[in-house]
C-alpha cells in the first residue's frame, strides 16, 4: 500500500509540542461519516488525536476495503497563550459484499497508558449499482491492487462476426513496470491486432467495486470466431515489478486475468450459393473505367467491398467472363482500419480485362452475398448489369499483317500476294460444261456416229457380197449412163455410135436386171424371163423389136424411123421394164 | 435511225443491268478495279470487282475480291473469297499463300485436316484443273476414241488394225478418267456445305434457338461444314467433329 512515511512529517510537530510542554487534555476519537452504506458506496473513517504527538495504531477495518487513504492532517492552534494541537488520519472505506462490518478500536499510547476508541459497526446493504466490468470485478477479487481483465464488445456473436477484445491492466500502485505478459492463444478465432501505439495509462480513473484504479489498455484485438459453440479465451498472464525506486528494489507481482467465453452462433443454413463467408455490414461497388474500347485495349474493372466486417478475409470474386475477355489476376487494394470499433473500410479488387475480339459482351451481373449481422440474415447485393462494347482494333486498311496473340507466327513484314491483273478469264457464273446438254451431246455424238458408221459398213459389206443384187440395183444407172452416151452421139450425128450405145444400154440393162450373162441373152430366155411378170410378153416383144431395130441400124444403113424416135422408145421401154420388175 | 438506237439503248440499259453484263463490259470493270487496287483505293476496287461477280466468275476474280477484303481488314470475307477461289482452282499457289497468311488471323485453331493433298501426283492430277477442263478433255478423248475405233475397223492391214485398236483403248481409259475427274470436281465446285463464320463471335448452341446451352464459341473466319438448316439456324460441324447450331446470318456458304 502506498503509505507516505509520516514519521518525518510529524517530527517538527513533536518538537513544537515539546517546547510547549504543557499538560493539556488529550483526546482520541474515531468517527465515520455514516454507518450504513450500500455496496460500492464509501464511508469515511477519521481518527483524531488531540494534544498528543503519539502515534496511533491503525485499527482493523473488519473486512472493509480501503479505497483511499490514509490521509494525515494536523492542526496547531495558539490562542491566548494556550497552545492546542490535533493530529488526524482519514480513510475512505468501502465494502464489496453486503453484511455487518466492525471497525475495530484504534489505540494510542499516551504517557504510559493506552487510550482506545470505541469499535464502529457499519451496515452494508446490497447496492443497486453494479460494477461496470464483471471481468474487472472478477480480477479484483484476486488482488485488489493490481489485476488484468479481458473484456469483450459482445458475448454472443455469429461465426465470422467481429468481436473486439480489450486487455486492460488495473493498478493502484504509483509505480509499476510491466516485465512481461503473455497473450492467450486464440483457439477458434482469427485475430487481428489493433495498433494502439504506446501503452499509457488512461487519464480517467476507473472505479471498480468502489476502488479507483488507473487503467492501461495492454492490447486490443478484433476476433473473428471461426466455429460455433462456446469459445473460451484463456486468461492473460502478466508479471510486473511495483514500487521500484532509487532506494527500493520493488517487489515482483504476477497475476492473471479472468477467462472469458464467447457464445458463437452458427450462420443460418439457407446461405446463398455465392456466399463465401463475408459477415458484417457491407456494400459492393462495381466500376469499370470505360466500357467501350477497341479490341486488345485494356479495361480496368474494380470491384470494391466496403463496410464493417471481416474484410480481410474476403477473397477475390470469381469472374464469370465470356471466353473472349481475358482477365488477369486482380490487384488487391486495402483501405482497412482496425480500431476499437472493429474492422472497417474497404477492399478493392482491380482486374485488368483485355477483350480480344470485337462484339458486345454483356457481363453477368456481379452478385455479392454476405451475412448481415444487423438483421441476422443473408443479404445479396446485385450490381448494375454491365456491357462491354468492343470495336474492331485498329480500323481502316492495314498495310501489313496485324498480329494476333499467337506467338508462334512470325509474319512481320509479310503481305498477301498481289491481285491478278489483265484477263481474269471470266466465265458466266453458274454455268458448267460438265453435265450440260452440250457436253452430253458432245459425248453421245461420236458414239452415235460410230454406230451409224458401223451400220453403213455392214450394209456395204452385204451389198458387196451380193453381186446379182448389186447388178440389178445398178442396172438402171448403167443404162442411163449409156443412154446419155447415145444422146451425145445423137447430137453429134454419129449414127454408128448412137445405135451402139443404145443397143448396149438396152442389152446391158436387161442383163443386169435379170442377172444374165452375155451368152444367155437369147430371145427365148428373154421371153421366158419376162413371162413371169404380168404384161411381160408385150414388153418382151417391144424389147426384142427395138433391139432388133438397133442391131439392124447398126450394121445396115437402114432406118425405118428417125433416131430421136428410137431413143425415146428406148427410154420409155426402160421405164416400163423398171415398173414391171418392181411391180 | 441513230436517235432510235440511243433511245433503245437507254430503255434497254437497265434491262442489260438486270440480265447481266456482257463479257467486254465485265472486262472493263475488272480492269478499272485492278487500277483502283493499284492506287490503294480498295473500297472502289472491291465495288467494281463485286459488280461483276453476280454475272461472271473466275478464280482470279474471287482472288482479287479476297485481296480487297483483306486490305480492308475484313478477315472473314477475305477467307470466304479465297476459299471460293480455291474451290474453283484448287492448285492455285497465290490463293493458297494468301489464304494461309490470312488464316493466321483466325482465332479458332481447329485442327483442320487438309481437304486433299496437293503434294501427291494424284492430288495434282485431280485438283489441277477444273471440272470444265476435264469435261473438254473427256469430249476430245471420246471423239478420238471413236475415230480411232472407226479407223481400226476400216484398216485393211492386221498390224495397223491392232495398233489403232490399242490407241483407241488408251483413249477410252482417258475418257473414263476425265469424266470421273470432271464429275468429282463438279461435285466439289457445286458442293456448298462448307461455310465461313462472318460474325465476330458466334455462340454455337445445342439447339436451334436462343438461350440454350452454349456448346462452343466460334469467331470470324473459321471454316465449318453446314449439315442442315432449320428456321434459319445452321447445324455446323467443325473439322474436329464438334456439332452445334449457329444463329442465322452469322455465316456464309463458300
Amino acid at each position: 500500500m502506498n503509505r507516505p512515511n509520516y514519521r518525518w512529517i510529524l517530527f517538527p510537530l513533536a518538537l513544537a509540542a515539546g517546547f510547549a510542554g504543557q499538560a493539556q487534555e488529550i483526546g482520541f476519537t474515531a468517527a465515520v461519516d455514516r454507518n450504513s452504506i450500500a455496496t460500492g458506496e464509501y464511508v469515511k473513517l477519521s481518527i483524531n488525536l488531540t494534544n498528543s504527538q503519539e502515534r496511533s495504531e491503525t485499527p482493523s477495518f473488519g473486512g472493509l476495503v480501503v479505497v483511499q487513504g490514509p490521509f494525515d492532517n494536523s492542526s496547531f492552534n495558539y490562542v491566548n497563550g494556550r497552545m492546542s494541537s490535533s493530529v488526524g488520519r482519514t480513510w475512505v472505506l468501502t465494502a464489496t459484499t453486503p453484511g455487518k462490518y466492525t471497525i475495530g478500536a484504534a489505540k494510542v499510547r499516551v504517557g504510559g497508558g493506552i487510550i482506545q476508541t470505541e469499535p464502529i459497526v457499519i451496515e452494508v446493504t446490497k447496492g443497486s449499482s453494479r460494477p461496470s466490468d464483471p471481468g474487472a470485478a472478477q480480477g479484483q477479487s484476486r488482488d485488489p491492487n493490481l489485476f488484468a481483465s479481458i473484456s469483450l464488445s459482445k458475448s454472443k456473436a455469429y461465426v465470422g462476426e467481429q468481436v473486439v477484445a480489450t486487455y486492460l491492466l488495473y493498478s493502484r500502485y504509483a509505480n509499476i513496470e510491466l516485465s512481461k505478459y503473455d497473450l492467450p492463444k486464440m483457439d477458434g478465432f482469427w485475430a487481428e491486432e489493433i495498433d494502439l501505439g504506446d501503452t499509457n495509462w488512461e487519464d480517467e480513473l476507473k472505479t471498480v467495486n468502489g476502488l479507483q484504479y488507473r487503467v492501461a489498455v495492454l492490447k486490443r484485438q478484433v476476433l473473428f470466431p471461426q466455429r460455433s459453440g462456446k469459445l473460451r479465451i484463456a486468461p492473460v498472464e502478466l508479471s510486473c515489478v511495483v514500487n521500484r525506486s532509487f532506494f527500493n528494489r520493488g517487489s515482483a507481482i504476477s497475476t492473471r486475468s479472468n477467462a472469458v467465453e464467447v457464445t458463437v452462433m452458427a450462420l443460418p443454413p439457407n446461405a446463398p450459393a455465392d456466399f463465401n463467408g463475408a459477415v458484417g455490414e457491407m456494400e459492393m461497388v462495381v466500376k469499370a473505367d470505360r466500357t467501350e474500347v477497341k479490341a486488345n485495349e485494356a479495361i480496368e474493372l474494380t470491384i470494391t467491398y466496403a463496410g464493417r466486417g471481416n474484410l480481410k478475409l474476403l477473397e477475390a470474386p470469381k469472374l464469370n467472363f465470356p471466353s473472349d475477355l481475358e482477365a488477369y489476376d486482380p490487384k488487391v487494394t486495402d483501405k482497412i482500419n482496425v480500431n476499437a470499433s472493429g474492422m472497417n473500410g474497404s477492399r478493392s479488387f482491380q482486374y485488368l480485362v483485355i477483350p480480344r475480339h470485337e462484339g458486345d459482351f454483356p457481363l453477368e451481373p456481379f452478385i455479392f452475398s454476405y451475412f448481415d449481422t444487423r438483421s441476422g440474415g443473408y443479404k445479396t447485393i446485385q450490381a448494375e448489369p454491365m456491357t462491354f462494347r468492343i470495336s474492331q482494333g485498329d480500323g481502316g486498311p492495314v498495310s501489313a499483317i496485324q498480329r494476333p496473340s499467337r506467338s508462334d507466327v512470325e509474319v512481320l513484314g509479310k503481305d498477301i500476294r498481289y491481285i491478278r491483273t489483265g484477263d481474269l478469264h471470266l466465265r458466266t457464273a453458274g454455268k458448267h460444261l460438265f453435265g450440260s446438254l452440250l457436253w452430253s451431246a458432245g459425248m453421245a455424238a461420236p458414239a452415235l456416229a460410230f454406230v451409224v458408221f458401223l451400220g453403213w459398213r455392214r450394209e456395204r459389206e452385204r451389198a458387196l457380197s451380193d453381186v446379182v443384187g448389186s447388178r440389178r440395183k445398178q442396172a438402171d444407172r448403167v443404162a442411163r449412163r449409156r443412154l446419155i452416151e447415145a444422146e451425145h452421139a445423137l447430137r453429134s450425128s454419129d449414127r454408128s455410135a448412137f445405135y451402139d450405145a443404145l443397143g448396149r444400154a438396152l442389152h446391158g440393162y436387161l442383163a443386169d436386171k435379170f442377172g444374165l450373162g452375155p451368152a444367155q441373152m437369147t430371145d427365148a430366155i428373154v421371153r421366158e424371163r419376162f413371162a413371169v411378170h404380168t404384161d411381160g410378153e408385150q414388153v418382151a416383144r417391144d424389147y426384142l423389136t427395138l433391139t432388133a431395130a438397133c442391131d439392124m441400124a447398126r450394121f445396115a444403113p437402114v432406118e425405118d424411123r428417125p433416131k430421136q424416135q428410137i431413143y425415146d422408145e428406148a427410154v420409155a421401154l426402160i421405164g416400163r421394164i423398171e415398173q414391171l420388175v418392181r411391180a | 435511225m441513230k436517235p432510235i438506237i440511243i433511245a433503245a439503248a437507254l430503255v434497254l440499259s437497265p434491262l442489260i443491268h438486270v440480265f447481266g453484263l456482257s463479257r467486254p463490259e465485265a472486262d472493263t470493270l475488272t480492269a478499272r478495279g485492278s487500277s483502283a487496287y493499284a492506287t490503294g483505293d480498295y473500297v472502289t476496287a472491291l465495288d467494281l470487282f463485286d459488280s461483276v461477280r453476280t454475272a461472271f466468275s473466275s478464280p482470279a476474280l474471287l482472288f482479287n475480291i479476297g485481296n480487297c477484303h483483306f486490305k480492308l481488314n475484313d478477315i472473314a470475307h477475305a477467307i470466304l473469297f479465297y476459299e471460293r477461289a480455291l474451290r474453283l482452282a484448287p492448285g492455285d499457289e497465290d490463293v493458297k499463300a494468301n489464304l494461309e497468311l490470312v488464316r493466321q488471323n483466325v482465332v479458332d485453331r481447329v485442327n483442320e485436316l487438309p481437304s486433299f493433298n496437293l503434294g501427291s501426283t494424284w492430288g495434282r492430277l485431280r485438283g489441277g484443273r477444273d471440272a470444265d477442263q476435264w469435261a473438254r478433255r473427256s469430249l476430245g478423248a471420246c471423239l478420238l476414241f471413236f475415230v480411232l475405233l472407226a479407223a481400226g475397223v476400216l484398216a485393211k492391214q492386221r498390224t495397223l488394225r491392232r495398233t489403232l485398236a490399242g490407241a483407241a483403248g488408251l483413249f477410252m481409259v482417258g475418257t473414263l478418267i476425265s469424266v470421273a475427274f470432271a464429275s468429282f470436281r463438279h461435285g466439289e465446285v457445286t458442293d456448298d456445305s462448307a461455310a465461313i463464320i462472318l460474325a465476330p463471335k458466334v455462340d454455337v448452341r445445342s439447339e436451334p434457338r436462343e438461350s440454350t446451352t452454349v456448346l462452343f464459341v466460334l469467331h470470324k473466319g473459321t471454316k465449318v461444314t453446314v449439315l442442315q438448316v432449320k428456321n434459319g439456324w445452321s447445324e455446323v460441324q467443325l473439322a474436329n467433329g464438334s456439332v452445334g447450331w449457329a444463329p442465322p446470318t452469322t455465316l456464309e456458304r463458300i
